[in-house]
């Protein structure tokens, strides 16, 4: 087990985040190097203004009210993971420090059962979504677009997904421990906790890590990139 | 295929890369949501019509070439080399790809597909494997282009006999087609046939503008082809005459690809300012309207109009309420399509497919959306710019027997002028 945890959850983590940071680098690095087309591609109407612009780019981006009008399932599907998973990234920062005002209100008890909360729907709703996701892209009539691409990545995202859900309802660790793994490994002394390597989630931490580093590894060479490339191409759409 | 052939291949797309393209190919998550935005796809169910699928082509060369996941692991992206059923794929996927952007309207990360598509014509063409009747079209303009004395008298002649016509119509015997006129402030620049001179000059004769008329036609088809080169040499014809005439606005016809290439393409192609303003025909219109230059009445157009937006002039083009004003200034009962505007479906005869023979059941099955529109309108008669739209629509039209009325815009309006010679129905 201790080997397990020092290799997904210490040096792996340590791997990742060189790949991930160096390859987003890399891209956006490509990017800017690759020079622009002289001609507009904008569709019409366009904003008459910068902020405009800028206003319809992030409407485009964040909130795609086009496809939403188009395919609403889709769109219902896909607004529920991107908000659920930013949701779960919020909560991951308590890793890294406890939020404020929140502890102090509800009390350290009232504060676990919260977060037991908030983590439990935002988990569950991931992995309803990217169920959805699966089911859509193997029994649509457009599987044929599909690549070996697309399955590796929801099946990381799964393995990710549920082995993060298993830790929120079947562990009893709490953020406090998680916390002390995760210091430890930014300020470069890492240190798994006892209480987590006694627990029944020490494994699943393990698990639920594998899968973090494969996935995030992968994604700056992966379609995922258009988490910053959707910003700029949704700019391309006015100018 | 020959290591000679991919590397051609390879070298153009490398050589037509651009940051937005690059960006496109790498952040598509093949999510499919552009599958009901095609005309193509939804009116044939043929995978290699979905959009996404029409980049996923370009994508596989690419990310083997230029993408270093893709050179290490080509199996995840099914990167390849091009053969012979890659490139035959692309060439149907291309060629048929009308480059409307309805996809692009869609798309929750904008992909323009029509400049994916755009590189993929770009392959073909590399190898040789162009669509040949575009390419002759392409190089009889440019012939053209290079030889214009040649032609100068068949044209000039042309131009009497319609000119003969328009004094006909307008009663005026002075009424003339003016050619090589210097210091005109209109050139328009026609399409090749009558059709698009006659109901323009009579417009321009009533609206008592000083004009003349271009020795080229705003047709396009390198920009169909798919070389842009070409395609700027084309345009590049008629505003060489117009900055020789000292002309102060280029007016283009009811031709939708002319007008983007003229007004949206042309600059950024050339890289340099134009002297002169370049309008679309029907912009021209409305303002002759609303400034009371010309007289439209209402009444002389029988039935219900509705408008057809062509993509090129109103999706990619931004004239949506022009043409609009002007159909409701001479039509009593005017009702627009439904979807209209950006979210207008394509009719499926735009980017030189209704060339193209091999083609034509595609284009008329993609029609089916056009077709279900213009029952719902309960149109008699279609206004209709673009020449390609009307080239479609009537084959959907006499197809599904619509029994619609297919129309030029500027003949309608010719139509409800309160012309002497004004013939009701004339074409």
């Amino acid at each position: 087990m201790e080997t397990y945890l020092a290799l997904t959850s210490v040096w792996g983590v340590y791997l990742t985040a060189v790949v991930f940071f160096a390859g987003m680098g890399l891209r956006i690095y490509q990017w800017a190097t690759t020079p622009r087309s002289p001609v507009p591609f904008g569709l019409f109407p366009k904003p008459a203004t910068r902020a405009g612009r800028v206003a319809a780019m992030l409407r485009d981006t964040l909130v795609a009210p086009h496809s939403a009008k188009i395919e609403p399932r889709m769109w219902a599907f896909a607004m529920l993971f991107h908000v659920a998973a930013l949701a779960a990234f919020v909560g991951h920062l308590r890793l890294v420090q406890e939020c404020p005002v929140l502890p102090d209100l509800l009390g350290a008890e009232g504060m676990n059962a919260f977060a037991a909360w908030a983590g439990g729907i935002a988990g569950t709703l991931m992995m309803v979504a990217t169920l959805y996701w699966i089911a859509r892209r193997t029994f649509g009539p457009f599987k044929a677009l599909s690549v070996p691409e697309d399955y590796l990545l929801l099946g990381l995202l799964l393995g990710v997904i549920v082995m993060g859900n298993h830790m929120r309802f079947f562990g009893d660790v709490h953020a406090a421990e998680y916390r002390a793994w995760f210091q430890s490994l930014l300020a470069f002394k890492p240190h798994i906790p006892e209480e987590i390597l006694a627990s029944n989630v020490g494994w699943s931490l393990g698990t639920h890590m594998l899968f973090v580093d494969a996935l995030l590894i992968y994604f700056p060479f992966s379609k995922l990139v258009h988490t910053i490339g959707s910003f700029a191409a949704n700019l391309t759409r006015s100018e | 295929m020959d290591a000679q052939a991919i590397s051609t291949i390879v070298g153009v797309i490398d050589k037509k890369m651009t940051r937005q393209v690059k960006q496109y190919l790498d952040i598509c998550a093949r999510c499919a949501i552009c599958k009901d935005s095609c005309h193509q796809y939804v009116g044939t169910g043929d995978l290699k019509y979905l959009p996404a699928r029409r980049a996923e082509l370009v994508r596989q060369v690419y990310k083997k070439y230029f993408d270093s996941a893709g050179r290490f692991v080509p199996a995840l992206f099914e990167a390849r080399d091009p053969d012979d059923t890659l490139l035959d794929e692309l060439y149907e996927s291309c060629y048929a790809c009308t480059g409307c952007r309805r996809c692009m309207y869609y798309c929750p990360f904008s992909i323009d597909t029509q400049q994916v598509v755009a590189i993929g014509k770009a392959m073909l063409i590399a190898v040789g494997r162009g669509q040949e009747m575009l390419g002759q079209l392409a190089d009889a303009a440019l012939f053209k282009g290079d030889n214009v004395e040649m032609f100068r008298e068949v044209l000039v002649s042309g131009f009497k006999d319609i000119e003969a016509e328009v004094r006909e119509i307008t009663g005026d015997p002075e009424a003339t087609i003016p050619v090589d006129k210097e210091g005109a402030e209109i050139l328009y620049v026609a399409l090749a046939g009558a059709h698009s001179i006659r109901p323009a000059a009579v417009i321009f004769h009533e609206a008592g503008v000083d004009w003349t008329i271009s020795l080229f036609e705003a047709a396009n088809y390198g920009y169909f082809f798919g070389d842009p080169e070409k395609a700027r040499l084309i345009a590049k014809r008629f505003m060489d005459e117009a900055k020789r005439l000292g002309v102060k606005e280029v007016v283009v016809p009811e031709c939708g690809h002319a007008y983007r290439v003229a007004e949206i393409f042309y600059e950024a192609w050339s890289k340099e300012k134009l002297p002169f303003k370049v309008s679309h025909i029907l912009e021209v219109v409305d303002r002759f309207i609303k400034e009371g230059r010309i007289t439209v009445e209402k009444g002389r157009i029988a039935g219900r109009v509705t408008y057809h937006d062509p993509c090129q002039i109103a999706r990619n083009g931004g004239i949506y309420e022009q043409p609009r004003d002007v159909v409701r200034a001479i039509a009593d009962d005017f009702v627009d399509l439904t979807p209209n505007r950006a979210e207008q479906w394509c009719c499926g005869g735009g980017g030189g497919i209704v060339a193209i023979d091999e083609l034509r059941d595609v284009r008329l099955k993609s029609g089916a959306k056009k077709v279900e529109q213009l029952r719902a309108s309960g149109a008699a008669v279609l206004a209709c710019p673009c020449e390609n739209c009307r080239l479609q629509i009537e084959d959907l039209n006499e197809l599904h027997g619509l029994g619609l009325q297919v129309r030029q815009v500027i003949d309608l309006v010719v139509e409800a002028m309160p012309l002497p010679g004004n013939r009701p129905g004339a074409q």
